[in-house]
């Protein structure tokens, strides 16, 4: 399955051009770019790894691509790999773009779904991810 | 198929505002002679370039690594400013910033320092051109540790792998850039484009003198031309004489003078000639001058 | 001020002149701690507009028809309020802009209904005016700090939701009424797995023969959850929870929490104080709060007479809510462009300066109080993607309902087609790309990797709402010099 998390995940899988225009937006917009990744795409893990500290000062695109291509080197195979864009402006202080930028090369097996009834008709829900189900060395590998 | 494509040169010229640039450079700068007319060459050449890609008979992104030789205060920084502003007119980089570095801000501290301290300046370089001041220093050959050569490694394959997205200029004395590039045949195989600056002349230095004071709103006053003069011609026989940045030092310090002079006056009104003149005496008591008592104008 | 005895009584109207009375005061410069109201009046004929806002100042702070001598035990030229400007209205003759100071300590920190008790409470069918509305109000950093707002805010909603960089994508579960609870999580679970962030429950479906408000909840939840394994994405359902009760409010709202959902929503008509309640127990239990503004148009779409959407924004923020629909402009619903943008900047920005085109008559500091998301909902569809987030920006949520659950091949292809739409138009728009010129064709080269996109593209091409706005404002931009 694909997951969809991030800004343009309905979009066809972005090509370097394509990153390197929003990467540029970002920066013009003197927002802070950090690199990310993670094999354990749950929805509710925020912490992906730092690849390196979000970087500050950049003028041009080429720099964040230079370390995209280091961490997709790395990590490209088997890892989900996004750029968020921190912007620092008063009352906001957060991200402002987050969009996935790499996705391991074996399809993602998904989610499984726990139920486990409680009271009433109530239940409890728990999403896994089957990745996870292996030790983080050997997830997303055939 | 045969639509016959053509390249206006002059009008690309100064549509982009090249002219403008060369024009700027060629009114600010006092002297340089040799560097202007290397610098209107090479303009004329990535133009060309550009001309010819535009007619599909040129596909590759020339080498536009530089060294910029010759002694201190010739004017290789501020020249590097204008190359990169000319760049990024011309189209060859896409910001036209200019990071300014020596081998301190490369060059680490421990081991496993060096290569994200040379990566995070390469990256904030990127759209523009980086300047590297006494670029030798980065290779010691009598340390075999010396952190030095991881920068240069990085630093190779980026101006190889990475020559549109940031041109470097090595700068520094000539002969130490000649040594250097003799035992790195890589970085003299990457470096396409030498300019040698040559030390100003006395007249060229005081009229730099009157440019920079011009600058800042003040006036040599009549009184201080000599001995302006003879202020150049002294401080180029001390040790460290850095050409125009000794001159630009010593007007820094004639300018605090003639503001103690004036605050010494005393309960006086100053009209605007008062406030922006530099006079005989805001040179006299400068130390170039004591080793002989100054002459009077 | 002496005070007027009975002899000076107002001839014909049996009315004291409240402007001899002090609450005409040319003069007065509003302290910084000052409220300020803004009222259109139209008196009747033959009253003067002064006597007319000082008239309104008087009914809505101190005074009465007749004088009482029981003032004279108060500091009464403090709770006195004071018009202090009165303009005519362009091209509307008749009706006047009247300013009017009220006394910070005249209202009960943190409250709006003793706000709205003081400002609307009497005046609205006061005889000598034959219509009255509140255009705008003013509010000072000391009042503004006794409430505590909206209970999450546009930044901490986004990071909760991982959803960063582009507008909510919502639609309304259709028909609003009528399907049973099983039925109904159905259309939400195939929204939501389509690409939908939210969808969401219609104003009027509560507790009714059809569904049972836990069939809803516990049907709706499963729908969430199932979503959210399909997609690896944080997905949500505004169930609302109005009731006719606070008790059955917060039954409902327990259920939701247990349940695990995000956001709960409420109606405008529940009232200020049971809305307020409601955010205080939203923000006790990470809750994201949603209004739905039902109702709202008996009173705001009139020009000359009731509360402007405005100042019911403000009111909202104040109480604190997270959502609240704010128009659309290009939908069904009423919206004129620049008005909107008007209630937009008051939701959203933390300072919001005066613009008298986009019928902002003050400026106003938020002191950093959470900003609200607003939603537009109503009438629209993919096909308008460039020209809502041109018009709205990217903190908004859009919700298609028709544009959603009317597409010819099912509500997920309906989903994707929308959200597919919304994806490519920011990617664009960060690219550089002038929307308003290139959306169209935007559109259509990403709607050759989506089908469903195609496909409601050519449906809803033609589908227009335009008709004259009745709340356009009074001022028209004047052209900035250069
Ligand atoms: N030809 C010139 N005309 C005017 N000012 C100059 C000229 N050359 C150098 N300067 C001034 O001298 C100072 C030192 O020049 P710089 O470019 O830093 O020299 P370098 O990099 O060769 O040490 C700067 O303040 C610069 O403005």
């Amino acid at each position: 399955m694909k997951i969809t998390q991030g800004t343009f995940s309905f979009l066809p899988d972005l090509t370097d051009e394509q990153i390197t225009k929003q990467i540029q937006y970002c920066i013009d917009n003197d927002w802070a770019v950090g690199i990310e990744f993670t094999n354990d795409p749950h929805p509710r893990n925020t912490y992906w790894e730092m690849w390196d500290l979000p970087m500050f000062d950049i003028r041009d695109a080429a720099g964040i691509l230079y370390e995209l291509n280091a961490c997709r080197k790395v990590y490209g195979d088997n890892h989900y790999i996004r750029l968020s864009a921190f912007d620092n402006t008063h009352g906001w202080e957060s991200i402002k773009l987050s969009f996935i930028v790499n996705r391991p090369k074996v399809e993602d097996p998904g989610f499984r779904l726990v139920r486990q009834e409680v009271d009433g008709r109530s239940i409890r829900y728990t999403t896994q991810a089957y990745s996870t189900d292996k030790p983080s060395s050997e997830r997303y590998r055939d | 198929m045969s639509e016959i494509k053509s390249f206006n040169l002059q009008k690309a010229f100064e549509a982009s505002g090249v002219k403008e640039v060369l024009d700027e450079l060629d009114r600010d700068l006092i002297g340089l002679l040799p560097v202007k007319t290397r610098i209107h060459e090479t303009a004329s050449l990535l133009l060309v370039n550009k001309a010819r890609e535009e007619l599909n008979l040129s596909k590759i992104q020339p080498s536009l690594h530089m060294s910029f030789t010759g002694n201190p205060g010739t004017g290789k920084t501020t020249v590097a400013m204008r190359m990169a502003k000319l760049l990024y007119r011309l189209g060859y980089v896409r910001k036209g910033h200019l990071v300014l570095v020596t081998r301190d801000d490369l060059v680490g501290q421990y081991i496993g320092h060096t290569a994200p301290k040379t990566k995070e300046i390469l990256k904030k370089a990127m759209g523009g051109v980086l300047f590297i001041d006494e670029a030798y220093y980065l290779y010691r050959p009598e340390n075999e540790r010396d952190y030095g050569q991881e920068v240069i490694e990085i630093l190779l394959q980026v101006m190889e792998d990475h020559r549109d997205d940031l041109v470097v200029i090595l700068a520094g004395y000539a002969d130490k850039m000649d040594k250097f590039f003799s035992s790195n045949p890589g970085f003299r195989s990457r470096v396409a484009h030498h300019i040698d600056f040559p030390d100003y002349s006395d007249d060229e230095l005081f009229e730099i003198a009157i440019k920079m004071l011009k600058e800042q709103n003040y006036v040599l006053g009549d009184n201080a031309v000599t001995i302006l003069k003879e202020y150049i011609a002294k401080r180029r026989e001390q040790p460290h004489f850095a050409n125009a940045r000794s001159i630009r030092n010593g007007l820094d310090r004639a300018i605090l003078r003639q503001a103690n002079r004036l605050f010494n006056k005393g309960d006086v009104e100053l009209n605007a000639k008062d406030l922006s003149e530099i006079d005989y005496e805001d040179f006299a008591l400068s130390r170039v001058l004591k080793s002989k008592p100054p002459t009077q104008p | 001020m002496g005070k007027p005895k009975n002899k000076d009584r107002y001839k014909k109207g049996g009315v004291m002149a409240y402007k001899d009375m002090g609450y005409w005061q040319p003069d007065y410069e509003p302290k910084p701690t000052d409220l300020i109201a803004m009222f259109r009046i139209t008196p009747q004929d033959g009253v003067d507009s002064i006597e007319a806002a000082a008239a309104v100042a008087g009914e809505s702070s101190t005074a009465t028809w007749t004088i009482c001598w029981t003032d004279r035990l108060t500091a009464n030229d403090k709770y006195q309020a004071k018009a202090y400007r009165v303009d005519p209205v362009p091209n509307s003759p008749g009706e006047f802009f009247s300013y009017i100071a009220y006394d910070i300590d005249l209202f009960e920190p943190g409250s709006i209904a003793n706000l709205t008790a003081s400002i609307i409470g009497n005046v609205f069918g006061f005889k000598p005016l034959k219509a009255l509305r509140l255009e705008d109000m003013y509010f000072p950093v000391a009042y503004v700090k006794t409430f505590a707002g909206p209970p999450t805010g546009i930044v901490v909603e986004r990071e909760r939701l991982d959803k960063f960089g582009r507008p909510l994508l919502g639609a309304t579960v259709k028909p609003k009424l009528g399907l049973s609870g099983r039925s109904y999580g159905r259309v939400v679970y195939e929204g939501l797995k389509g690409g939908l962030d939210f969808t969401k429950d219609d104003e009027n479906i509560n507790s009714q023969p059809f569904m049972h408000w836990r069939e809803r909840f516990l049907y709706v939840m499963e729908a969430v959850n199932r979503a959210q394994a399909m997609s690896g994405e944080i997905k949500g359902h505004y169930l609302n929870v109005t009731a006719a009760t606070m008790e059955d409010m917060y039954e409902r709202a327990e259920f939701a929490k247990s349940l695990g959902s995000t956001i709960v929503m409420i109606d405008l008509v529940i009232g200020y104080t049971a809305i307020q309640s409601m955010s205080k127990w939203c923000r006790d239990n990470d809750m994201i709060l949603h209004l739905h503004r039902a109702g709202h148009s008996t009173y705001t779409r009139l020009r000359s007479h009731g509360v402007s959407f405005r100042v019911i924004c403000k009111w909202m923020r104040l109480a604190g809510v997270d959502h609240i629909h704010a128009g659309t402009v290009v939908g069904k619903l009423e919206g004129d462009p620049r008005t909107t943008a008007g209630y937009y900047d008051i939701l959203r920005e933390d300072f919001v300066p005066m613009k008298l085109e986009n019928g902002v008559f003050f400026d106003q500091h938020w002191a950093s109080l959470n900003k609200v998301m607003p939603v537009a909902s109503g009438g629209i569809h993919a096909g308008q993607m460039h020209q809502l987030i041109t018009l709205l920006g990217e903190d908004v949520v859009l919700q298609f309902g028709g544009g959603t659950i009317g597409h010819p091949s099912g509500i997920e292809a309906g989903a994707t087609a929308n959200r597919v739409a919304l994806e490519a138009m920011i990617f664009a728009r960060n690219e550089g790309r002038d929307l308003m010129a290139e959306g169209p064709e935007i559109l259509k080269n990403a709607a050759k990797f989506c089908t469903p996109l195609k496909t409601a593209l050519e449906l809803w091409k033609d589908v227009t709402f335009n008709y004259t706005s009745t709340d356009a404002p009074d001022f028209v931009p004047s052209s900035t010099p250069s």
